[in-house]
């Protein structure tokens, strides 16, 4: 059961295409296992809509329409090719949005060590930062602020921090104002899926000086 | 909002015999318009593939879809392709198009939307990133009916500052840290703003 969801600010934003690619990632992981979420997306589509049909139409240039209609007749013919639908297996545990990229199983993944306890795999995504990470359990990250926004999907086992407990399918949404130091808290150790838009802001002077090299 | 419609129908929307034929019927054109009458429209043409039918949706949507995409920065050519796309798609996936899942509004917005983001991934990396961010299969909750003209009225009362910072988000498709930086407002306010925005404009629609 979730109990922390991203922010309406970020469901609006998403909604609206304006996310920054990689938290558009995490919001659409969260939103694979998150009816409530899903709803105010809608709502925010809805006013999306509503803001659209304000909008001055613009006139299309003078053969436009008549361009497309005569494409219509070759985008017939063309039969389309029925998507099969890709099976998933039932224990799968990568997440939706990232399952033709990463394939099926965390384990599966090639994890980079970064420091003790801590492991990371990072995704491609454009200007923004997208990883994956594990924390073994009882280790401790650096405490750490950011310089722009971080969304934070827990996909296994649980951390916790000064805002409280995440758990499998909870998202922190946190604002650049907060300092905090996650700690893995369950047996089975703590993998999360990590959007951000700047860089981490490190408190001690030794992960400071590491950041380079985990490209934090 | 209706007469908002008729006077830009009147003077700039390009219109097909048909759709002229059709709004001698209706002295407003407001059945073409309402969005019943699109889904509608929208499910015949799924059903029938019908090229005067497609002609009808593209000249509503077309006009509306280029104001959309330039105001979020697409210049005029690329606008007016990305339209095309997303009408062509609009054709060739019509028949997936469930009226009971969604306006017909919502689902061609969809398309131009991931269409739009497809386009700035590839403009601003080399990098074509495979995420799928808008998979298709996500999950739609049952239709709700929202009365437009009631978030429209929700969208007018809101404080000039909020009201600012939902435009940004939806018309000039900025981020959290961008509008925080044109602004120049810190980002935790930006999104309590938008919060504030979305759940006094949620409050409205919800209103029977």
């Amino acid at each position: 059961m979730t109990t922390h969801h991203p922010d309406l600010s970020t469901l609006m934003s998403y909604s609206a295409g304006s996310l920054p690619d990689a938290i558009a990632t995490v919001v659409a992981a969260h939103l694979s296992l998150c009816d409530h979420c899903s709803c105010h997306v809608q709502e925010a589509e809805q006013i999306g809509i509503s803001l659209l049909e304000q909008l001055e139409p613009t006139p299309m240039s003078a053969g436009a329409k008549d361009d497309i209609l005569s494409m219509l007749g070759e985008t017939t013919q063309a039969a389309e090719p029925a998507k099969p639908e890709p099976h998933v297996p039932d224990d799968a545990d990568v997440p939706s949005p990232l399952r033709h990229l990463l394939g099926h199983y965390l384990d599966d993944l090639h994890w980079k060590t970064m420091a003790p306890g801590l492991k990371q795999f990072i995704l491609p995504a454009a200007e923004s930062n997208l990883r994956l990470l594990k924390i073994a359990p009882g280790t401790c990250m650096p405490s750490h602020g950011h310089t722009g926004s971080e969304l934070t999907l827990v996909l296994r086992g649980s951390y916790s921090d000064e805002l409280g407990r995440f758990c499998a399918g909870d998202v922190a949404d946190l604002d650049p104002d907060i300092q905090h130091q996650p700690v893995a808290d369950t047996h089975e150790g703590c993998i999360c899926l990590i959007a951000t838009d700047a860089p981490l802001r490190f408190n001690g002077l030794v992960p400071r000086l590491l950041q380079p090299f985990f490209q934090l | 909002m209706t007469d908002h419609d008729n006077r830009n129908g009147h003077t700039e929307t390009p219109r097909s015999d048909h759709f002229a034929s059709k709004s001698k019927m209706a002295p407003n054109n407001s059945i073409t318009k309402t969005p019943d009458k699109l889904k509608q429209s929208l499910a015949d043409l799924g059903r029938y593939r019908d090229k005067q039918t497609f002609a009808l949706l593209y000249d509503f949507f077309a006009p509306r879809l280029k104001s959309h995409l330039m105001s979020k920065g697409a210049h005029g050519e690329m606008a007016e392709e990305l339209v095309q796309e997303t009408m062509l798609s609009v054709w060739k996936n019509c028949k997936s198009y469930d009226p009971d899942k969604s306006a017909a509004s919502t689902w061609i917005f969809r398309i131009a939307r991931n269409l739009w983001i497809d386009r700035l991934r590839k403009e601003k990396s080399n990098l074509l990133s495979p995420l799928d961010n808008y998979p298709e299969s996500s999950f739609v909750p049952a239709m709700k009916e929202f009365d437009s003209a009631k978030i429209k009225s929700a969208l007018k009362s809101l404080p000039q500052q909020q009201a600012q910072l939902v435009y940004k988000v939806y018309y000039e498709g900025k981020s959290h840290r961008e509008i925080s930086e044109d602004m120049d407002m810190p980002l935790g306010s930006v999104k309590s703003g938008l919060r504030l925005a979305f759940t006094k404009l949620r409050n409205q629609m919800g209103e029977v």
